[in-house]
């Protein structure tokens, strides 16, 4: 009898979990706006900085360098310089309390000769600011385990939604103008079944917005007429 | 070169003690701040200033216990001497250290002002819960300007606020020090001259170098 109450519960466990698994997964919308037709030349380079001034949140370091590396990576790679050396290299103008808020901002910092000058020696032609952040915006249910004599094991369905928004607001430095935004807003369900083990089945929303960032900041950046509407997608 | 063996003898002990700290902490978490602080990239004010960095400030040590966590102790003077010492040199034609307020020979008649640092408060919170993500430290200096006769010019006070993402706690409380560090460093810096007793102050400087060298100052 005790047997199959645990068949039956097992079962009931499987299809809930089966059919949240087949709901699981990651949604992604990224929407490009450019403003101008300016690509990366030969010998430029970009840049790209996390903006800090808010409080409440800012985009995380491993972004940050996630997409760093993705615009350096590749046949047609960039030249990415590293955003520590470059904030280092313009202490402290591109400190949280300092760094430039809009292109006017920019304009104005770069009136000052010797910052003028670093900026130069950097090779830098685009300053990526990628503002936004990867929260937890839900989670439910559990898992119980237990163990005895003849063995161990866990039952039940645990799940958490993140979702990952970023703006990628490129900077042109030749004019001090803004040169467009990419919008990224990834979405991604995790569940963890356990019948008797548990099994993470995890979505990373964020290394897939960093994904589509870095795609659309590489065609961005080298296409002259990029930008027309909304791209939506899901995997 | 005496004075020198001097400094290197304070430095290992001012190590030791640190050491000796970390060590009879064994059981709290102990942390020294480090970071390597960039040379602001600003014009040099055409002064020479004396520089007083004493105990207080080099061996200063934060120690905290937290409500449902570990005690917490910070070291955070050797972060101090490196901030502040390569700070002040960059701002400065000349700057010169002192461990005190230095009583003022007549081959130090070239020092325009005294600039003594003070970390008055330090302030830090380690979230508990899965929800709060960073490390936030907050720290206030004040920045005490005398004459070289030993007369308060101004007593300015200067925050710096950092946060860090919460991976592990020592590098996220190290990560937020130095954050807030740098923000002191970058309003020291950029606002200094802008303080209105520093206005004036350096305008007085000014006319007494004209006059010293046989102008009048229009």
């Amino acid at each position: 009898m005790i047997n199959l109450n645990f068949y039956n519960t097992s079962l009931t466990s499987l299809l809930v979990s089966l059919a949240f698994i087949s709901g699981c997964g990651v949604t992604s919308r990224i929407e490009p706006y450019k403003q101008s037709q300016v690509v990366v030349g030969d010998g430029e380079g970009v840049v790209v900085l996390a903006r800090k001034h808010h409080a409440s949140h800012e985009a995380e370091q491993r972004i940050v360098d996630c997409i760093s590396e993705g615009l350096s990576n590749g046949d047609e790679g960039l030249n990415v310089h590293n955003s520590g050396a470059f904030e280092d290299k313009l202490y402290p103008w591109f400190e949280p309390s300092m760094a430039p808020i809009t292109p006017t901002d920019l304009s104005q910092l770069l009136e000052k000769e010797n910052v003028r000058e670093e900026v130069i020696s950097t090779g830098v032609r685009f300053l990526i600011w990628l503002d936004g952040s990867t929260d937890r915006i839900a989670s439910g249910g559990g898992i119980s385990c237990a163990a005895g004599v003849s063995g161990a094991g866990c039952l039940g369905l645990g799940w958490w939604e993140d979702d990952s928004r970023y703006d990628a607001t490129v900077w042109d430095i030749n004019d001090a103008s803004s040169a467009g935004t990419i919008h990224a807003d990834v979405n991604g369900r995790s569940v963890m079944p356990a019948l008797v083990i548990p099994i993470p089945l995890i979505a990373r929303p964020q290394a897939a917005a960093c994904r589509g960032l870095t795609q659309q900041l590489k065609e961005f950046l080298t296409s002259p007429n990029y930008g027309n509407g909304p791209n939506l997608s899901s995997q | 070169m005496h004075e020198m063996a001097n400094k290197s003898n304070l430095k290992s002990i001012r190590y030791l003690m640190g050491m000796v700290t970390i060590a009879l902490t064994a059981c709290s978490t102990s942390i020294w701040v480090e970071a390597d602080f960039p040379q602001p990239l600003v014009d040099r004010l055409p002064v020479r200033m004396g520089l007083i960095l004493d105990d207080e400030l080099l061996d200063y040590v934060h120690y905290e216990e937290l409500p449902r966590q570990a005690a917490y102790t910070i070291q955070i003077g050797e972060a101090n001497e490196l901030m502040l010492g390569q700070l002040f040199q960059s701002m400065f034609l000349n700057v010169e250290e002192f461990y005190e307020f230095p009583n003022i020979q007549p081959e130090m008649e070239d020092i325009d002002g005294i600039l003594w640092p003070v970390l008055d408060r330090f302030e830090f919170d380690v979230p508990v819960g899965q929800r709060d993500e960073f490390v936030e430290v907050w720290m206030q200096y004040l920045i005490r300007l005398y004459d070289p006769d030993g007369q308060l010019v101004t007593e300015w006070t200067v925050s710096g606020y950092g946060k860090a993402e919460l991976l592990n706690r020592e590098q996220a409380l190290n990560r937020a020090t130095v954050v807030a560090m740098r923000e002191v460093g970058a309003t020291i810096s950029t606002k200094f001259s802008d303080q209105p007793d520093v206005q004036d102050w350096l305008q007085d400087r000014q006319i007494s170098t004209v006059l010293s060298v046989g102008g009048i100052p229009q």
